[in-house]
């Protein structure tokens, strides 16, 4: 059974539990007093993660820090179609791993506005927003160009992967940045594709879309 | 013509012009838009039905925006708090808060029009002419949208950047319009920049090509624009960056519109028919069941809510009340089931032999005393005959939502059984009784009522006989009084105005004797105290009014037995009273 350090408004920690709700892992959640205790600062758990951050996971007795290393580990680990982390395509790997670096930048610009505005954190605002609207066009002319594809994912291919998990978090929550996502339309559609993955689950600030009977 | 020539120059309030908002490619299946133009939020999104919605991007309850929301294909619904709204209309249909009641008309979002035209969609918020003008550039041949490009830079800037766009030097001529540049290049296409007036400080490009390029070079096309206007863009927002910012542009938030704003005229001439609709299509659904489909003749048809009815005034004086059957968010047409009933008064005779397709009828806005709560983990709907027509509309509404219901639909034959196109739409969810004896339906009714949870709710409607036995066979099995909802086709109860007795009215201050005879409806009617009334006959619950003292005498069958002991209101058109003096809260 796999225990995740967790806390409930971090988006690095609800990308990993939205991939193992996507592919039916169980887990138990540890919360961890992010803010305002500063739990994962304290010299308890210097033993967890020295780096003292969150999310950690520890998969009976193996501890794997790192938001998105996490994401490789466990759609390796128990992803049995090989879908999520696309081992067997050496081209859709190395789009994914493009992807997974790209997401470090939406964590750090989009995400970190989000902390500035939401937690108080002392980030040059302007910056990280100016930061964010950069990729952000990137993302939407990205997939707006996939749609005329008839793809619907950031990596090609028909299936989504751990890069749209990694993602998604700080593109949806990007608005509690001050961050509109108003001149991205492609990007939005992207958004509501990923919340019809069978199996998504929310956070506070991201919106379910609700059963769509295809009829 | 060409954008922007012939309509008002570029000098003339852009408020009145028509602006593209979005790719027609944007508004995918279900998807609501976010969208701005002119400084003001837009929620754009197509129906199932094909119809474009551009909504004012708040919700009527807190303001939030409705582009966070979700779209069934007939209704959007805020992110917030779940109120529902209509497609055509936005006017809304449900507040989960509020399950009892109907939402008041004035809970109706502001809509704006939309145009497609060359791939894209288009607005205005208070529109010269019917349609944007055409662009002489792409008469004729097939167009191809290519990708949008948004500019941190006021329109008129852009316009002016894109008359030098010539990314591959062919040679192109520009000629400025007022919205738009279009660009005439030498290998014989040509390209019209229509630039969308997001605020002062922002635009979005929205390029059109014609003729299209062969498919297997689109891709190409559409890469190569897209890098050329990006490097375009850099300049432009560098160039903008440099000037003075400008005032963001304040667009005015209308409050509720007038139209809903203002109170009906008060008149001693009763029920009134404001809306005129022409019988679009008539048919016979079932053995002695016409139905007829309504549509506007001008203008768009109120939002109506499952379980609502209209009143039909016909030729020959008299009014009827007829159930909505619609869907949610179909509001083309009304849609209603009329029985030719063999001792008919006149009413379902004149629906059934003399209005014809193509007549127009005088009807009320939808009116809606039987409410759907949506609350419920199951709904139980029994209909007997025709009393399938509210049933109908609250089970699409519900299965629409996928919230669990079962539709027990009694006919005395498979012939009988209305709008069976609709029927099978909702699947496993509706079973047929077919041709049972009055003691089979009680047993099939009392089976139907097996397994009740605290949150289960019945709406019963059809023949008085059938509904008294489903308020018999609900109690014993345990349902109380207030999770159990009828609708009356007429009430049976022969009633009895011998009485004579005063109202008294403690709001107008008025005292009025109502002698045996006459009812409290007409006597008020008489002294101008007008109260909305539908059937008159205390079924349908319309005329409803509040009793601040004295004992009423109720003779209706809309109130339950719980709200007859209460004696907190009374039907106007049948309620008399069993003191010498009531006080009404009129």
């Amino acid at each position: 059974m796999i225990t995740l350090y967790d806390y409930e408004l971090s988006v690095n920690c609800y990308k990993q539990r939205l991939m193992m709700a996507i592919l039916g892992v169980e887990y138990t959640s540890v919360p961890v007093d992010f803010y305002p205790g500063w739990e994962h600062k304290s010299a308890e758990f210097a033993k967890i993660n020295p780096l003292g951050h969150i999310p950690v996971i520890d998969d009976d007795g193996f501890m794997l820090r790192d938001a998105h290393a996490i994401l490789v580990y466990l759609a390796s680990r128990y992803d049995p179609s090989r879908l999520w982390y696309p081992v067997d395509d050496p081209c859709r790997l190395g789009e994914t791993a493009q992807w997974m670096l790209f997401a470090e930048g939406t964590t750090n610009t989009a995400s970190s506005a989000r902390l500035h505005d939401n937690l108080g954190y002392d980030f040059d605002i302007d910056a990280v927003r100016a930061g964010a609207h950069k990729l952000f066009r990137v993302m939407d002319e990205h997939l707006w160009f996939r749609e005329r594809e008839g793809l619907d994912w950031v990596v090609s291919g028909a299936h989504p992967t751990i890069a749209d998990i990694a993602l998604f978090p700080d593109v949806a929550l990007s608005e509690e940045g001050g961050i509109s996502r108003l001149d991205y339309p492609a990007l939005r559609r992207w958004t509501d594709r990923v919340r019809r993955i069978p199996g998504f689950v929310t956070m506070p600030g991201v919106i379910a879309l609700g059963e769509s009977p295809w009829d | 013509m060409s954008p922007g020539d012939g309509g008002p120059g570029p000098a003339s309030d852009p408020r009145h012009r028509w602006h593209p908002i979005a790719a027609v490619d944007d508004l995918v299946f279900r998807h609501v838009y976010h969208g701005k133009l002119l400084g003001r939020e837009l929620a754009v999104w197509r129906a199932d039905d094909g119809f474009v919605n551009v909504w004012e991007n708040r919700c009527l309850h807190r303001g939030v925006r409705l582009s966070i929301g979700a779209s069934d294909g007939r209704e959007l619904v805020c992110a917030y708090h779940g109120w529902r709204y209509a497609n055509r209309t936005a006017g809304c249909t449900y507040i989960p808060a509020h399950p009892a009641d109907a939402p008041a008309r004035t809970i109706c979002n502001r809509t704006f029009v939309a145009v497609e035209r060359y791939g894209l969609v288009w607005s205005a918020e208070d529109p010269e002419g019917e349609a944007p003008p055409e662009a002489a550039e792409l008469a004729g041949a097939e167009t191809l949208v290519l990708r949008n490009l948004p500019v941190n830079a006021g329109a008129g800037l852009v316009i002016d950047g894109l008359a030098g766009y010539d990314p591959e030097s062919l040679a192109a001529v520009a000629r400025r319009t007022g919205d738009a540049a279009a660009l005439q290049l030498g290998d014989g296409t040509a390209i019209v920049f229509f630039v969308q007036p997001v605020d002062s400080d922002r635009s979005v490009i929205r390029p059109v090509m014609t003729p299209a390029p062969p498919a297997a070079d689109r891709i190409g096309v559409l890469r190569r624009h897209s890098a050329a206007l990006e490097a375009l863009r850099k300049n432009l927002e560098e160039e903008a960056a440099r000037r003075p910012p400008a005032e963001p542009m304040t667009p005015a938030l209308e409050q509720v519109p007038i139209h809903l704003a203002e109170l009906p005229e008060p008149s001693p001439r009763g029920r009134q028919a404001p809306l005129r609709v022409r019988v679009a299509r008539k048919w016979d659904t079932a053995a002695d069941v016409a139905a007829f489909e309504l549509e506007s003749i001008a203008g768009q048809l109120p939002t109506f809510q499952p379980g609502a009815h209209i009143d039909v005034h016909l030729a020959n004086g008299l009014v009827r009340q007829y159930s909505l059957t619609n869907g949610p968010g179909q509001l083309d047409r009304y849609r209603i089931g009329v029985k030719l009933e063999p001792e008919s008064r006149g009413g379902s005779a004149a629906m059934h032999h003399t209005v014809r397709e193509g007549d127009v009828l005088a009807v009320s806005e939808p009116r809606n005393n039987f409410p759907l709560r949506r609350n419920a983990e199951r709904t139980v709907l029994i209909a007997g005959g025709i009393g399938i027509t509210p049933l109908l509309a609250m089970a699409q509404a519900l299965h629409h939502s996928n919230l669990g219901f079962e539709l027990h639909c009694f006919a005395r034959s498979p012939d009988h059984l209305a709008f069976g196109e609709t029927l099978d739409r909702l699947g496993d969810s509706v079973t047929a009784h077919l041709g049972l004896s009055p003691a089979d339906t009680a047993a099939a009714i009392a089976r139907a009522l097996e397994g009740r949870s605290p949150s289960d709710r019945v709406y019963g409607c059809g023949p008085a006989p059938m509904l008294a036995a489903v308020r018999e066979l609900a109690e014993a099995a345990g349902w109380p009084a207030e999770t159990v909802h009828f609708e009356y086709f007429a009430n049976p109860t022969e009633i009895d105005d011998s009485s004579s007795f005063e109202v008294a009215l403690a709001r107008s201050a008025l005292t009025l004797a109502v002698p045996a005879g006459r009812t409290v409806l007409e006597v008020l009617r008489d002294n101008g105290v007008d109260v909305a009334s539908s059937c008159e006959v205390g079924a349908c619950g319309t005329c409803s009014v509040g009793v601040i003292e004295g004992e009423p005498d109720h003779q209706d069958v809309y109130l339950t037995s719980a709200e007859r002991a209460e004696g907190a209101r009374m039907m106007a058109c049948v309620s008399r009273s069993l003191g010498p003096r009531l006080i009404l809260d009129l």
